[in-house]
């Protein structure tokens, strides 16, 4: 039992020292998430069901945050890097140079603009109700 | 099996893609402008090799696709910021779901009804969708209810970057007095840009900005499959 968590305790010093062993430990969570999803036939990618299995492993003790928290900050921060190939689609979309991609603009731009108004004033007046009814 | 030709190739452009997200980085590092945004400038730099070397995007696509794997792990890793903010979610959970369904609803709605109006073509209107998520929720949805995921990633980003210039706009003559009525402003209209804008104004509307993003991409995957029941 002493050996055990001798070794436990090793193996989290490495880990809340090393980015990349976080990033394994995270990507080794997306594969088991992976496995789960395909093999209970589930509706929702491996992704979402490893983000759930990490939680209930943060909130249950199991996994600290500090065992985590280099990676995760690492492939959070970085995102950008890991869908700018995507992006790159638009270069064979010539056609949106014309009055398509105007449109397209234009429906992004309106679009964003009702969601943004409507979240703030949504959240704001439930806020100010709640404040005002849920203080008791 | 891939020649060796076909692996120097995906080698060259990934360096190229890595080398692009560096300097944009930078650049933006130096000239905090949203116009000089990494979001813009890394993918136009990329574009401009592309465009010089005469590479289409189905050969630059299958040397670098690898980078996306990534998006994985990255989407695991959000359970941290959730668990780094349980108290907040404890406190304020009613006017997170509100802010996040609203939202969402707005988001889908706005998207449909406007490329109907314009006449917009179904896959452009499937893949307009999902732009107000966070990129990796928004290329699952987008797969799931038939969009297609690559024209979805371009949305995505286009939204993130008129949503971060318009919401300084909307705030100065909106009365937004509330930092989670702010933070959920930037979380849902430009997530992952917008969580970074919504860090500057103050700590609370940051994290407040996170966790709109990554409840309302998480409710929305959930939500796919009746999605694609009601698309039907």
């Amino acid at each position: 039992m002493t050996v055990f968590s001798t070794i436990t305790r090793k193996v989290r010093t490495q880990v809340q020292n090393s980015r990349v062993a976080q990033v394994a430990l995270l990507a080794a969570m997306w594969f088991v998430g992976n496995q789960i999803s395909h093999g209970l036939g589930l509706p929702f990618p491996g992704a979402i069901v490893g983000l759930g299995l990490m939680l209930a492993l943060l909130l249950s003790g199991w996994v600290r945050p500090r065992s985590v928290q280099r990676g995760a900050r690492f492939l959070i921060g970085e995102m950008l890097l890991f869908f700018v190939p995507a992006v790159l689609a638009v270069m064979d979309h010539s056609e949106w140079l014309s009055i398509t991609g105007l449109k397209l603009f234009a429906a992004v731009l309106i679009g964003t603009i009702a969601v943004m108004l409507g979240t703030a004033l949504a959240v704001d007046l439930s806020y100010r109700w709640w404040v005002r009814h849920a203080v008791l | 099996m891939p020649s060796s030709e076909n692996l120097i190739f995906g080698i060259f452009w990934s360096v190229v893609t890595i080398g692009a997200y560096l300097v944009a980085r930078t650049i933006y590092g130096r000239w905090h402008h949203w116009a000089l945004s990494p979001l813009l400038v890394a993918p136009l730099v990329v574009l401009a090799f592309a465009l010089a070397a005469k590479v289409g995007y189905a050969p630059y696509i299958e040397g670098t696709h690898w980078l996306m794997l990534a998006l994985g792990p990255a989407t695991v890793a959000f359970a941290l910021p959730i668990y780094e903010h349980r108290m907040m979610i404890r406190r304020h959970w009613p006017v997170l779901v509100i802010g996040v369904l609203v939202g969402s609803s707005i988001a889908m709605l706005s998207a449909w009804g406007l490329a109907a109006a314009f006449g917009l073509s179904d896959t452009l209107r499937l893949s307009l969708l999902p732009r107000s998520m966070s990129m990796p929720f928004a290329l699952i949805v987008s797969g799931d209810i038939g969009g297609t995921p690559d024209l979805t990633a371009v949305f995505v980003v286009l939204t993130a970057v008129i949503g971060v210039a318009m919401g300084d706009v909307l705030l100065k003559w909106m009365p937004v007095r509330s930092s989670i009525a702010r933070g959920s402003l930037f979380g849902m209209g430009a997530h992952g840009a917008g969580v970074a804008k919504a860090s500057e104004i103050g700590g609370e509307e940051g994290s407040i900005a996170g966790l709109v993003m990554i409840l309302s991409g998480v409710t929305n995957v959930l939500a796919a499959p009746l999605l694609v029941l009601i698309l039907n």
